[in-house]
């Protein structure tokens, strides 16, 4: 067996340079929507700019002989058993054919196949195709034969006779710059071919092209390079070429060729493919053949090829004994648990819950427990259920950044070379490197990037963050928002003690551990992850590993390319340059704020950009050159000259290729959008849902590819069209209902519009019902609508009765769709989801709205603000309402200026280092009352402190910083003086602040009990009250007593519901969830609880 | 004891024990334990009490904790239950879930027929399955054991389940002949002060069992009733005047005149017999079970009395040897909420078998977290006379163990709605309610008014 063989996994070697800097380019979206969420579905994820697409290899690492001794932990396998796949039926080439859904294609070089290929020599790249057959076995298929290319544009003076000179220039070039390559021949093969660029409009049908063929994926990238900067034929002299499609990852172009799209069915006919004995076999998967490309058959996803394999899910969480006051480091801190859970797609409930600890455990009802008492036994117990368990998916909560690497450099640290062997490659080890990842969003990030041949792996994590702007992205916040529920959360300060103590105290963090491992597979059920994915990489066409690992312009270019494919366009390799001009963006109609009282009704351009492409046929093949005009000369009605002026033609004349893809999209959405409503099944319903919704994210990101200018194939003289006719439209509409909705022609109002953003306008039609408002709406729709180019279409979708419009991008308003009942209560931009926001603003702002816009009580909503700023000068409002949090991001010094949170973090270190946030964590906070003059950044405190210390807050703080601005946003446009009247009324002058129990002059402070009436200090023999208000004792009583009452109250609730949540009623509550909404609140129960009991105390004398 | 009657009719007395330091909290404060030890004592303590029975019943199957569960084997698990239920009202929600349009509305009760039990101990939770357990009949916190068998899926189907039964009791002490009969009298939600109670009858209440009422019969009925026990929610307050800022005499006013108002009552009453006072739920008491005694500076009229009595609740005590306990009512309102009977009277039936008169506390009914005890179940042994305060209506049943217990269950309804009053017998424990009514008040005169004794 050769012991070096090279791989290359693609989704693997994307992000190569890292180093480059990365401004945000590309973006599925006009520019102007990208600030808000005005996407219905989930929101457009947000454009990370990608390095390019180049074939690169990472050494396969293969075990050597002697370095494979172990079979794993003694016994495990046994008992891992029962887990294994299903048995596969026995295949015979003669009669069988093989059928399976490939989840992954990777490709590695290999000395040619013999047997397939009896006439090459030297290294090949093999393809091998990943997946899964409708029994449930696993498939491993090498392909052989395909070859990479690319094309170059022959000059004129070129023909097929140049070919030779042509093959032995470039393969001396490749000589000098590969030279120790193992290829006897690099350039392999030149052909020439009829093609014709994508580029520009051209009358010429097609033209001379050369297609090159290399030995190796890597040559192309090298070979481009050598073209590009030019070379010297004889007899043609010094040239540079322009390079066609080279830019294409070999497994993509093999897709592309073989007409396979992401997660799709293929079929090995019987009689092709040539089985695998037992010792040529390279992997770990059940079934493995081997078979020439041209032989496969590809399965377009339609019919009973629609449906999904039952591939296995392996969803698994590790703990991490961290020492105390640090953050697990995998150098130092042993793994201490590992909790898998294994799902079979389809299938509702897991089939395997197991947890693996460090140390003895408990048994968990419902789980299988390992106990191993060595770390190194846990470690390879896990490669062992990875193996045995064989899953095709690895998913997990922040398993990329954290999890996986850890393993690996704990394996690393402990030097048990035959760990990371959790790929299907036997032997074969799993490959990290460090990526950073660079973006104007989120700011720098280092990541590691763990290659597992043939498993797909997928973090719930990213994928959240990808698709939902959330304001935490903590496991806890995230499964309350979309689960509905709170997880317990142990410090990692804890989990040290835990694993310290005893089998129960280790079982107590095994049930947390396995809770962390099963919410990703409920959180992938119920955002159906598994369908919209697949989906997505089976409408673009391209594999399910880069939808999650890359942007969104990969799978445009493969749509485009397998589009030129058929209309034999080739695609240049013109890369954007930053820094090219940039253009004007979508047009926001002025916004004409105020508290509308009548209807306003909303009309909405359907898939706006889409749709100018469509009709005006904008693309890169129909887009004419000023230069070429006059040599064209075009017919005047055969072209049309864009607002901003440029010319495409007409699709008499060429169909453009962009306008086809989308069309197609469309179309296939308006499909499945119809399948789903005949469909009754709640698997096939999923699977539409996520295919309508792929179809559409799609469509969307068109516009955004030809826009970004460090895209594929920017091209701006379509995405500034396409803003340039979306400003006319908007323009145009908003003429429209004016000029005809007016007294003047015979309707009862006069409309009015009074906002328009991108793709919609809003109009009062100034009839004072919804019904009319609607009638009046859909009259305008369809009355403009016939004044566009088809397919734009102009929809009325709703109204807003009653809507505040505050300045343009946020308004509140409640939404009709029908004239009985709203529907619910809209909010853009005003929405203070807001990570630094507090609660209070939030809570507040929502009960403002409601009162305004359902109680239609705007008196009410104003007393409502008054009492909320009373609450808080008296000191009335809860701690947890106040509470900030901000991400601690990188250590202090690395902060240029002064940051409250990152002041704290430090402060809290110095207090206690163990459970210090650090970086990573997020940092909660409130802001105290300091000294006259303190910055801003030195009030902050932790809120704990503050509960404990009795430490003021600082209410102005709150009020004018915090308060304020969303406040008077709402109330500008409704009430006078607005700022006057909420912020500085008589409500504001009583203020209450605490008297801080640490502060160096208490200590000196002598206490003296006071009257509970009257306040009075007390005389020595009095406990209550003073002689003065000794009649009124039942009354101040009855107060005193009512104050512990609702306490205990509180407190009841809050302690039992943290209870429910951790599911025992026997243990005690550890959890430290600061992201959850009740944890100060309990905390703070508890203290204010004894103390009022303190009070109480004094009446039993 | 005074006696105040003319006819110098004497008044019946019994020897009074009271039994109420379990539910004393005296010095003990919340310092930051949790609930989970007060599930754990009664777990443990219930135990005690399950395992003798378990013997009994199933001498052959082996006796288990959760862990030691093994697939398809036949055993026994005692655990505490928990009410998996999805209509249970979450303080989270108040976070989570939108505001409603329209406000909330609070359903009565929270079952649902989805709802399913889990058992759990200190080593696990497994959730219970079979149609032997009806999720609708028991609440989260009650102690049982269950023989079944664990299945696949880590369910756990049921086939018999054991609660722990009528705790031991003592027999009823048998009257001498010569003795004269004697009645303990309950009543429960006066409601002084309320907008809608009538002061009126109260004050008929007071007449009666004061003997100011009626004739010689009567009278000497009267008589024979040898304590009044008050089983909460005596005043009606205004509890929003509370809050906030200091308050306005006309506030105050009304702060204080329920209260006088009942003192004044509480003073007649103590004046003529012994009076035990409960707090109940509306009362100006703390919340959270075992309500402590209502202060007595809230009744400086009836505390100058040695026979009255201000008690916690639960109330425990004995009269002549017979034993009583009773609640002023939250225990069982709140299992009316999270689980289903015909009669208030079934639901104290079955926390006299679960030997726990509140399992809902801590988890819906609010309690002390007691770390060394759990006051609230049924031992060393079974009262006589089980009464619950604030029922809708008079209800009443004697249920007989096995080995001749006897119990008397009473609930008591609102008098200030019902007019009722109930009077049990210490020597039979034969009960009677005692309705009081004022509507006739217009056309006839005061003497015209006779109580309405029903047998």
């Amino acid at each position: 067996m050769d012991s070096k063989r090279f791989a290359s996994k693609q989704s693997g070697d994307a992000k190569v340079d890292s180093k480059r800097p990365v401004n945000k380019q590309y973006n599925p979206l006009p520019p102007s929507k990208r600030l808000q969420a005005t996407f219905d579905g989930p929101p457009p994820p947000e454009m990370d700019e990608e390095d390019f697409d180049e074939d690169v290899f990472l050494e396969e690492i293969l075990l050597r002989d002697e370095e494979v001794q172990d079979s794993g932990v003694e016994g495990i396998q046994t008992r891992l058993a029962k887990w294994r796949r299903p048995i596969p039926k026995r295949y015979h080439n003669a009669y069988d054919s093989i059928v399976f859904q490939q989840l992954e294609i990777d490709y590695i070089i290999e000395e040619s196949n013999k047997d397939l290929l009896p006439d090459n020599r030297g290294p090949a790249a093999v393809l091998r195709i990943f997946g899964v057959t409708e029994e449930g076995n696993s498939v491993c298929c090498h392909v052989h034969g395909f070859q990479p290319y690319f094309y170059i544009m022959a000059l004129d003076n070129m023909g097929p006779d140049d070919i030779p000179k042509l093959r032995q220039t470039l393969e001396n070039r490749m000589r000098e710059t590969s030279k120790n390559s193992k290829a006897p021949v690099c350039v392999t093969d030149i052909k020439m071919v009829q093609k014709r660029s994508i580029m520009y409009y051209q009358t010429q049908k097609s033209r001379n092209f050369f297609q090159i063929f290399v030995a190796l994926p890597t040559m192309v990238a090298a070979c481009r390079g050598i073209l590009e900067k030019g070379i010297n034929i004889d007899g043609i002299g010094q040239r540079c070429f322009l390079t066609y499609e080279s830019n294409v990852l070999f497994a993509l172009r093999f897709m592309i060729d073989c007409g396979i799209v992401g997660g799709n069915w293929i079929e090995l006919p019987a009689k092709t493919w040539h089985d695998r004995i037992d010792k040529r076999r390279f992997s770990y998967c059940q079934i493995e053949a081997d078979i020439l490309y041209s032989k496969l058959i590809s399965h377009p996803p339609v019919g009973r090829y629609s449906k999904m394999a039952p591939f296995r899910i392996l969803s698994f969480d590790i703990e991490c004994a961290g020492r105390k006051g640090h953050f697990p480091e995998p150098q130092h801190d042993p793994v201490i648990q590992i909790a898998n859970l294994l799902t079979v797609q389809g299938e509702a409930k897991p089939m395997v819950r197991n947890v693996m600890t460090l140390k003895s455990c408990s048994p968990i009802v419902g789980a299988d427990v390992m106990s191993f008492d060595s770390e190194k036994d846990v470690l390879l117990a896990w490669r062992d259920l990875v193996r045995e368990v064989d899953p095709d998916v690895i998913i997990g909560y922040n398993i990329c950044k954290f999890d996986l690497p850890y393993l690996i450099e704990r394996a690393a640290a402990l030097k048990l070379t035959e760990f990371p062997i959790l790929g299907r490659i036997q032997r074969s080890r799993v490959r990290m490197r460090d990526a950073s990842f660079n973006s104007r969003q989120y700011g720098q990030r280092d990541s590691k990037e763990v290659t597992i041949e043939g498993r797909v792996q997928f973090d719930l994590l990213q994928a959240v963050q990808r698709d939902y702007k959330l304001s935490s992205y903590s496991l806890n916040s995230v499964s309350a928002h979309f689960l509905g529920e709170q997880k317990e959360d142990v410090h990692h300060s804890i989990i040290s003690d835990l694993q310290n103590g005893n089998p129960e105290t280790r079982r107590r963090l095994a049930v947390y551990c396995l809770k962390d491992a099963y919410l990703p597979q409920r959180l992938l059920d119920k955002l159906m992850y598994v369908y919209n994915y697949v989906e997505m990489a089976r409408v673009t066409g391209v594999p399910i590993s880069f939808l999650l690992a890359r942007g969104q312009s990969i799978k445009v270019l493969s749509q485009l390319l397998r589009k030129s494919r058929q209309r034999n366009l080739l695609v240049p390799n013109m890369k954007g340059q930053s820094g090219q001009d940039t253009f004007e963006g979508a047009t926001v109609l002025e916004a004409k704020a105020g508290f509308y009282e009548k209807p306003i009704a909303t009309l909405d351009f359907a898939s706006l950009y889409p749709s100018i492409m469509m009709a005006y046929n904008l693309c890169y093949c129909t887009l004419v050159r000023a230069e070429d005009m006059k040599e064209l000369q075009l017919a005047p009605d055969t072209y049309a000259k864009t607002p901003s002026g440029e010319i495409f033609v007409k699709p008499s004349q060429e169909k453009g290729i962009l306008p086809e893809i989308l069309e197609e999209l469309l179309a296939a959405r308006k499909v499945a959008k119809e399948d789903l409503k005949k469909a009754t099944d709640p698997l096939e319903k999923a699977v539409l849902d996520g295919r309508q919704l792929a179809l559409k994210v799609s469509a969307n990101s068109v516009y955004g590819f030809t826009g970004a200018t460090i895209g594929q194939l920017p091209c701006l003289e379509i995405s500034s069209s396409v803003t340039s006719y979306g400003r006319e439209m908007i323009e145009h509409t908003k003429r429209l209902v004016q000029e005809r909705f007016n007294i003047s022609n015979g309707y009862q109002y006069e409309a009015e519009v009074v906002y328009g953003d991108t793709d919609s306008v809003m109009v009062q039609f100034g009839a004072p019902t919804v019904e009319e408002s609607m009638n009046l709406g859909r009259e305008a729709a369809d009355y403009i609508s016939k004044t566009f180019t088809k397919p734009i279409k102009l929809e009325f979708e709703k109204v807003y009765y009653p809507y505040l419009l505050i300045s343009k991008k946020r308004y509140a308003g409640l939404l009709w769709t029908k004239p009985e009942k709203h529907d619910k209560m809209d909010t853009k931009g005003i929405e203070t989801v807001r990570r630094d926001n507090c609660l209070l603003v939030k809570n507040l702002v929502t009960e403002c709205l409601h009162k305004i816009l359902i109680d239609r009580d705007i008196p009410g909503a104003v007393q409502f603000v008054k009492n909320t700023i009373s609450d808080l000068l008296m000191n009335r409002v809860d701690l947890s309402l106040l509470v900030i949090t901000k991400g601690l991001t990188k250590v202090e010094g690395d902060y240029a200026v002064k940051a409250a949170h990152v002041e704290l973090a430090e402060r809290m270190r110095k207090r206690d280092s163990a459970t210090a946030p650090g970086v990573g964590d997020r940092v909660p906070y409130v802001i105290i009352k300091a000294a006259k003059g303190a910055k801003a950044y030195e009030k902050s405190e932790d809120p704990i402190y503050v509960l404990e210390n009795n430490i003021p807050i600082d209410p102005h703080y709150y009020l004018e910083n915090q308060l304020s601005k969303p406040l008077l946003r709402i109330f500008d446009p409704i009430i006078k003086n607005a700022s006057r009247e909420l912020l500085h009324g008589a409500h504001t002058r009583a203020v209450s602040i605490s008297t801080p129990s640490n502060s160096g002059l208490m200590k000196f402070a002598k206490k003296r009990l006071s009257c509970f009436g009257c306040r009075a200090t007390l005389s020595e023999g009095d406990q209550t009250l003073c002689s003065h208000c000794k009649g009124r004792e039942p009354e101040l009583y009855q107060k005193t007593v009512s104050s512990v009452r609702e306490l205990e109250q509180l407190f009841n609730s809050l302690w039992t519901q943290c209870q429910r949540c951790q599911g025992s009623l026997h243990q005690d509550v550890l959890c430290t969830s600061r992201d959850c909404p009740i944890f100060y609140r309990r905390k703070k129960a508890q203290k204010d609880l004894s103390e009022a009991e303190v009070q109480l105390e004094r009446w039993e004398f | 004891m005074e006696d105040m009657d003319v006819d110098m009719l004497p008044r019946v007395q019994a020897t009074y024990v009271s039994h109420n330091e379990k539910f004393e909290l005296k010095k003990q404060k919340y310092k930051g334990q949790q609930y989970s030890q007060l599930y754990f004592f009664r777990l443990t303590f219930t135990r005690q009490y399950l395992n003798p029975r378990i013997k009994e019943r199933w001498p052959s199957y082996i006796v288990t904790n959760i862990l030691g569960l093994d697939e398809g084997k036949v055993c026994v698990v005692i655990g505490t239950l928990y009410k998996q239920m999805k209509l249970k009202p979450n303080i989270l929600d108040e976070y989570s879930k939108e505001r409603s349009v329209g406000g909330l509305v609070v359903p009565s009760n929270f079952t649902d027929a989805e709802d399913y039990l889990i058992l759990e101990d200190e080593s696990g939770r497994v959730k219970l399955v079979g149609d032997c357990i009806s999720p609708a009949v028991y609440v989260t916190g009650v102690v049982v054991a269950v023989c079944g068998q664990p299945g696949k899926d880590g369910e756990f189907l049921v086939e018999e389940i054991l609660e722990p039964g009528l705790a031991p009791q003592p027999p009823l002490p048998t009257r001498k002949k010569s003795e004269s009969e004697k009645y303990v009298a309950f009543v429960s939600g006066l409601r002084c002060g309320g907008p809608e109670t009538n002061p009126l009858q109260v004050q008929l209440l007071v007449d009666h069992l004061t003997g100011h009422l009626g004739e010689e019969q009567e009278q000497s009925l009267s008589a024979q009733v040898v304590r009044t026990i008050i089983a909460g929610d005596s005043v009606q307050l205004q509890a929003q005047a509370l809050h906030g800022q200091p308050l306005s005499s006309k506030d105050q006013h009304k702060l204080i005149e329920p209260i006088k108002e009942l003192d004044l009552v509480l003073t007649q009453l103590a004046s003529a017999m012994p009076v035990d006072i409960m707090p109940g739920s509306k009362d100006p008491a703390n919340f959270s079970l075992p309500q402590q005694p209502l202060h007595k500076c809230l009744f400086p009229g009836a505390t100058a009395y040695s026979t009255f009595v201000s008690a916690t609740n639960p109330h425990q005590f004995e009269l002549d040897g017979v034993g009583f306990l009773g609640t002023s009512g939250q225990n069982i309102e709140d299992l009316d909420k999270y689980s289903l009977a015909d009669d208030p009277v079934d639901y104290m039936e079955r926390t006299l078998s679960w030997r726990h008169i509140a399992p809902t506390a801590p988890d819906t009914l609010g309690c002390y977290p007691f770390h060394d005890r759990d006051p609230f179940l049924i031992e060393p042994s079974c009262p006589h006379v089980y009464f619950c305060g604030n029922q809708d209506k008079f209800s009443t049943r004697l249920i007989r163990g096995p080995k001749g217990e006897m119990v008397r269950l009473v609930c008591i309804p609102r008098f200030a709605e019902t007019g009722t009053a109930v009077l049990v017998s210490l020597s039979t424990l034969e009960c009677h309610c005692v309705t009081l009514s004022t509507s006739l008040l217009e056309i006839s005169s005061i003497e015209d008014i006779k109580p309405d004794i029903k047998p």
